[in-house]
């Protein structure tokens, strides 16, 4: 059902891609883990390698949880699919796209 | 969760007042001219509900006030309510459900 | 005042004036006229866009009846009374009396996130005085719009009494347009503000000042009683006594619209869909509020729910309405079910972002804890106090759980995205939709209705999370938008040990004689 309106009502939307230039907005959600009251999002480089994602940007923000250990076993998974990233794939590649929410699991 | 048969008349109805020296007047008129009420003191204000229909008479608070009171002056009082306004005239409020 | 009660007194004042009815239908009606050289189409442009029908506005009623001399007389008396409650609060030390500093969040919340919306509510209903093609529900309107700037005036007043002893008052205009949790109750009036003359009727005057507005009104004010905080609570309820005009206009309205035509049932009911949902996610903020952020709590969220909703509107509003073909909200069953678990949920994410907000938070204590295990038997204990424990443990190693990063938020409420699956308090909902090839995440089946629905419309959404992301919210560091929000030192964070608890302290522990404290010990 569309917005019933006085006139046109078109309008851009206002989190586009194209606004982040070559970079993209990626959330990771920590699926078993509630000391995070949500996922966390991050501006990340379609180009970033997976290894670098995961250096630069989760376990930054992950190890202020206590108990978190960055190098524990995870499994990851794209809208229910599984995802299997090796460090050295880009998250263009891994077919991660802008708004995206990636799911982390203890393995 | 809800029992879906009652009816407008077994419904509750009710209404939140103000905790005032003035408004004791109104609660008492309330609960003279509304036998089946319920009175209920919280924070800051007393919270009156009915079965059905709640009606504030004029002369019933005039008679306690001691001075004249006109019906516009329970907004002074009201805080909130629920169930819908049937009647505010000059002599009377009435709340109850329509259906 | 009081007057002896004297028949020749009171006759001759009938005769001097005429009854209520006859009064209130010579200002709706006899005043009113029918246009003769402009078409009344181009007089009233915006009353049939929406697909509403409406065929006699003589049917609408207002059981106030309220007239131009009444309305004037009451009001002044309703600001009277407050503004000597606010001197006596001024010579009188009230700042100290309150049952501590930590419970001034509760009114930076209400400052910041509320009052705002009490100016724009004056701003749509002046809109509807003007343009509602009935002059009933037009001196309605004007009456509230009035109402709303004077609620906003008489809070700010009100409120400006503490600005000068505690933080986080100083800027809430200002916050109301950039700080992330303010963007909640923002973008849910801006949605209502941008909507069609009757779609906001439904959504401000019905679903939110009547299914909604005790659970977000009467919380806080008897909260204040409670608390120490006797002009919150006297221009709380100042303003309330108006709410019950502006909830008889919204059930009026309602009864209106699906009285004058059957083709606008489907309408009213697809709005109060969404209306109820949009009211009911920015309640959760209320719900927070009763359980964590009163010192001194009056009831509990679940309390406050059952009585004001479910008792009060599903089993007795929705009842009524039944009779019109209209159901209760789609998603409501949601609502129910949250009931145990949304205040916990929401607080947790004020608590760990709170390093970003101008007010603070504190880890429940353990006579906190034990009135929420109590209040909630089946789930805080459960799911609620172990995140407390190990947050204790973490203060104890010298952390204190503060997010490094931001979160991801819901596209249509723009709460981040942590309420959880139906039935299932341990899994967060992800919902996502997909428009003109872009992904829009919501947080639950009810603000993806609301999305998928008008699609259009939330694109458009100024998430604050985006907007720092794009660049638009000072710069990229966390110092950068602090600055850009205005938030100045002892406004956020930890509230043990910030400013307004080290005042606090101080003032209490003043000798007797101490400045500004005489008589506090």
């Amino acid at each position: 059902m569309a917005v019933k309106a006085i006139g046109e009502y078109r309008f851009p939307s206002r989190s586009r891609q194209e606004l982040y230039g070559d970079d993209q907005l990626v959330s990771v959600w920590f699926a078993d883990n509630p000391w995070w009251c949500a996922a966390a999002m991050f501006r990340a480089p379609q180009a970033m390698t997976w290894g670098d994602f995961w250096t630069q940007m989760v376990v930054p923000y992950a190890e202020e949880d206590p108990d978190w250990k960055a190098d524990a076993a995870y499994s990851f998974s794209l809208w229910g699919v599984p995802l299997t990233p090796r460090p050295d794939q880009t998250l263009a590649e891994l077919g991660i796209e802008h708004k995206d929410v990636i799911a982390l699991r203890a393995a | 969760m809800s029992d879906t048969t009652l009816s407008a008349a077994q419904r509750l109805v009710g209404v939140d007042i103000q905790e005032s020296e003035t408004n004791r007047a109104v609660v008492e008129a309330i609960e003279a001219d509304n036998p089946d009420c319920s009175v209920q003191h919280m924070p800051g204000l007393v919270r009156i509900t009915c079965p059905g229909r709640l009606v504030v008479n004029r002369e019933t608070v005039e008679e306690r006030l001691g001075r004249e009171w006109e019906t516009h002056e329970f907004q002074m009082a009201i805080v909130t309510y629920f169930g819908h306004i049937k009647e505010w005239d000059d002599d009377e409020i009435v709340i109850a459900w329509n259906h | 005042m009081t007057i002896a009660p004297d028949a020749s007194r009171s006759a001759s004042k009938k005769t001097r004036k005429l009854p209520m009815k006859q009064r209130y239908q010579a200002l709706t009606r006899d005043l009113d006229w029918e246009p003769s050289y402009v078409d009344p189409k181009d007089m009233f442009p915006y009353t049939e866009f929406e697909g509403i029908k409406i065929h006699d506005w003589s049917k609408w009623e207002d059981p106030f009846r309220l007239t131009v001399d009444a309305y004037a007389k009451y009001q002044a008396e309703k600001d009277k009374r407050l503004y000597a409650v606010l001197d006596g609060f001024a010579q009188g030390q009230g700042h100290l009396s309150l049952t501590d500093a930590s419970y001034l969040n509760t009114m930076k919340l209400f400052l910041q996130g509320v009052t705002p919306l009490e100016y724009q509510a004056h701003r749509n209903f002046a809109y509807l005085a003007r343009h509602l093609a009935g002059p009933g529900p037009r001196f309605a309107a004007l009456c509230q719009s009035i109402d709303e700037i004077r609620h906003a005036q008489t809070e700010i007043h009100t409120l400006s009494n503490y600005n000068k002893y505690y933080s986080g008052l100083h800027n809430y205009l200002q916050q109301h347009d950039r700080v992330w949790y303010l963007s909640v109750p923002k973008s849910f009036f801006d949605d209502a503000l941008s909507a069609g003359p009757f779609e906001f009727l439904i959504a401000i005057g019905f679903s939110f000042e009547y299914l909604l507005t005790n659970l977000l009104f009467v919380p806080f004010m008897s909260g204040a009683s409670f608390n120490g905080d006797l002009p919150t609570m006297t221009f709380g309820f100042s303003a309330q006594s108006d709410e019950s005009r502006h909830m008889t206009l919204g059930l009026e309205a309602i009864k209106f619209l699906l009285e004058q035509d059957e083709d606008n049932v489907p309408i009213v009911q697809e709005w109060i869909d969404k209306w109820f949902w949009r009211g009911y996610r920015v309640t959760g903020l209320v719900a927070q509020m009763l359980d964590y952020m009163l010192p001194r709590k009056v009831m509990s969220w679940k309390e406050a729910f059952e009585l004001y909703f479910e008792q009060q509107m599903m089993q007795g509003l929705f009842q009524d309405l039944a009779f019109y073909g209209i159901t209760p909200p789609r998603h409501v069953e949601q609502a129910l079910s949250e009931k145990e678990i949304l205040s916990h949920q929401v607080y947790w994410v004020l608590y760990q972002f709170s390093h970003a907000a101008a007010f603070t938070t504190s880890v429940p204590d353990d006579e906190h804890m034990a009135w929420l295990s109590a209040t909630y038997p089946d789930t805080f204990d459960k799911y609620f106090r172990p995140l407390w424990e190990k947050e204790r443990r973490n203060i104890a190693a010298g952390g204190r759980h503060f997010v490094r990063g931001l979160p991801q938020l819901c596209q249509v409420c723009q709460i981040p995205m942590t309420f959880t699956e139906p039935g299932d308090p341990t899994t967060i909902a992800q919902r996502v939709s997909v428009y003109e090839g872009e992904k829009f995440n919501t947080c639950s089946d009810g603000c993806q209705w609301i999305f998928e629905r008008e699609p259009e419309k939330y694109v458009q959404a100024w998430l604050p999370v985006h907007q720092i992301y794009q660049g638009n919210c000072g710069g990229p560091t966390l110092p950068d938008v602090l600055a850009w929000y205005g938030l100045q030192d002892g406004d956020s964070g930890e509230h043990k040990g910030s400013r307004d608890d080290l005042n606090w302290q101080r003032w209490h522990a003043q000798t007797p004689t101490g400045l500004g404290a005489e008589g506090e010990q």
